[in-house]
């Protein structure tokens, strides 16, 4: 029988109980379904959660100064200043003493009011190094940029650089270049203008490209020393990425004998996105375990529905071999019956499971404290097509084989 | 030609022995029409099934045009029921869900033909048997004569040479049972042998060779049949 026959023969048997043929693949539909939303989540997270942090730079080591517990302590006298976290020996120590090292770059934060104009904006302001820009990957978002002042310019203007964000809402779509904002009681000019990624953070939660970025030496200049704290962050930019663990444990075991009180903290992106792709590997192992678990059930739902079938048509099965149906001519009509309810049911369940996906990203959108990334791959689709196909493969060989084992005779002598 | 060879067939059902068919030897000519006649039970059925490939004799030889076809494998037992011999049953067998072009079709389709062939054929022989106008209907819209003649169209489609048919007016009134004879009978003429089991003794009258059989003991009703060498 030719191909075409065969596809054929399966509608004509088929299109005879189309409501019982939808409910034998429902079990297919829905682990197709499962199959095609895990992907197309999974994918979502791991271009999500992967790209936020390999956006951090997975070179970089973050060191964070933190308010240490003893110091929240209400027995404490409030009254004193204390000072804690990162410090300029600290710097000088790690810069030094530690190989692998390409970039180490303070961060200082302020906390004061820019403006416009007379318009108060909330837009974070920190004072560093030209060197950050090449350790949060920042480019010149303008040719025109003059360079960031360093330690050994001696005389200047109060200047400063936007990220484009940040210039965009200063200065909507003004030129913002040689324009004043006023930082606390201070006029600065804005002398350059800086793009990065813009799923970089800095500082907290601030976007890389939503930042005020004032020279370190210009700010202790203006506002001094006086903070309790002496740098919020230093941002260690390692040569080779297999280094990263080697220095994070070296840093690890200076910092524990030099800040006892634990006033710092460790960031340390390339763990971060070792740790959320082992998370990443747990989910997709649960997701696929489910989506096997119900691809089984659908695959006996179908076993179980063309064993029924098989039955039911064993006069046919006996008629077809009488006018000359080999063995193999019933094995293929059955199976590719099997097949084709799968592979109509693996559709059916790929369009669910891009609803299902997408519906699962927008509750989550709404839901809001839930991110929830879908991304459909074409690679996703053609892995479901094949799973459900080779579901119907492997739980319709047996039922098809019994009905090509079917004695002729008996088979036609059924009633 | 049809030769049998001391054939025998014995059924084993719950510790007993049943001789189906008990040690026959027959040689049916080209073109020859046997009856085959005898009560229920008698083991008509089993001699047609022997004849027909769907049952494997337990002991003895058959030969189809001088081929020994009895011990042949699945595949090629498969493959000389749909070439040499074409099967007309009394519940007719058709498939309901298929139009009668495509039940005549289905020899055709496991013989491999190319589908537009197929199609041509299957209309001529509909044609040939006044089907014509039908070959899109359901054999559940059809007469029971109706269904026997897409029955026997659909068995003429690959030209065997030998056609089996077990009581094909069983199920028919009278006159319908005489029109379906009266095509048996066309073709026989035209060349077919014809191995038409019944319960109807006045269908004898189409034969050429007659048979009766008793307790699976056959005997020959005429001195037609030449005499075997075994």
């Amino acid at each position: 029988m030719s191909i075409l026959e065969l596809f054929k023969t399966v509608y004509a048997s088929l299109s005879r109980h189309i409501i019982r043929a939808l409910l034998a693949t429902l079990g297919i539909v829905l682990g197709i379904a499962a199959v095609v939303a895990m992907l197309a989540i999974s994918e979502g997270g791991k271009r999500g959660i992967i790209d936020q942090i390999k956006a951090q730079g997975i070179n970089n080591i973050i060191l964070k100064s933190v308010k240490p517990e003893t110091l929240a302590d209400p027995k404490m006298d409030k009254r004193r200043i204390f000072t804690y976290g990162i410090t300029q020996k600290d710097y000088n120590h790690i810069s030094t003493t530690f190989n692998h090292i390409e970039q180490i770059v303070p961060i200082q934060e302020f906390d004061a009011g820019v403006y416009s104009g007379q318009n108060r904006t909330d837009i974070f302001v920190l004072s560093t190094e030209r060197a950050l820009f090449d350790v949060i990957n920042c480019t010149l978002a303008d040719s025109r940029s003059k360079p960031f002042p360093g330690k050994n310019n001696g005389i200047f203007l109060p200047s400063c650089y936007l990220g484009i964000d940040a210039a965009r809402k200063l200065f909507g779509h003004r030129d913002p270049l040689n324009q004043e904002i006023g930082i606390g009681r201070y006029s600065f000019r804005v002398i350059g203008l800086l793009k990065g990624d813009g799923q970089g953070r800095i500082g907290g939660a601030h976007s890389i490209n939503n930042v005020i970025y004032v020279p370190i030496a210009m700010a202790e200049a203006i506002w001094g020393k006086s903070s309790s704290v002496p740098y919020n962050y230093l941002y260690i930019r390692v040569k080779e990425v297999e280094h990263v663990p080697e220095l994070v444990a070296r840093l690890k075991s200076y910092l524990s004998t030099s800040h006892v009180n634990v006033d710092y903290e460790l960031q340390v992106p390339y763990e971060l996105m070792r740790a959320a792709e082992k998370t990443q590997r747990i989910f997709t192992l649960v997701m696929t375990s489910i989506a096997a678990i119900s691809l089984l059930v659908g695959g006996i739902g179908i076993m179980n529905i063309m064993l029924a079938n098989i039955f039911e048509r064993t006069r046919e099965i006996g008629i077809r071999r009488a006018l000359g149906a080999t063995r193999r001519d019933i094995l293929l009509q059955f199976l590719a019956e099997s097949i084709v309810l799968t592979f109509f049911g693996g559709a059916l369940g790929i369009g669910v499971g891009i609803l299902t996906a997408y519906g699962a990203e927008a509750l989550a959108k709404w839901n809001g404290d839930l991110t929830i990334q879908a991304i459909i791959t074409p690679e996703s689709l053609l892995v479901s097509l094949a799973v459900s196909v080779i579901t119907g493969l492997t739980f319709g060989t047996y039922p098809a084989w019994k009905a090509a084992r079917l004695d002729p005779l008996i088979a036609l002598r059924h009633e | 030609m049809i030769e049998l060879l001391k054939l025998s067939k014995q059924y084993h059902a719950g510790g007993v022995t049943i001789d189906a068919l008990r040690s026959t030897s027959l040689v049916i000519p080209q073109g020859a029409f046997l009856t085959v006649m005898g009560p229920s039970g008698s083991g008509k059925s089993t001699l047609l099934n022997l004849f027909g490939l769907l049952v494997h004799p337990t002991t003895g030889a058959y030969k189809l045009n001088g081929k020994e076809v009895s011990s042949l494998s699945d595949d090629e037992t498969s493959h000389v029921r749909n070439q040499t011999i074409g099967m007309v049953f009394q519940s007719f067998n058709l498939l309901s869900h298929l139009t009668c072009l495509e039940n005549v079709c289905l020899p055709m389709q496991y013989a491999r033909d190319r589908h537009s062939t197929m199609k041509a054929r299957g209309r001529a022989l509909l044609d040939q048997l006044g089907l014509q106008g039908r070959y899109d209907s359901k054999p559940t819209q059809l007469s029971g004569g109706q269904c026997q003649r897409v029955a026997i169209a659909r068995a003429l489609a690959n030209e065997p040479p030998v056609i089996l048919a077990d009581e094909p007016t069983g199920n028919l009134d009278e006159q319908t049972g005489l029109e379906v004879m009266q095509i048996f009978s066309d073709l026989h003429r035209a060349g077919k042998t014809i191995i038409l089991v019944t319960h109807n003794p006045s269908y004898e009258a189409y034969a050429t060779h007659r048979i009766t059989i008793h307790d699976g003991n056959v005997s020959f009703k005429n001195e037609k049949f030449p005499s075997h060498p075994a």
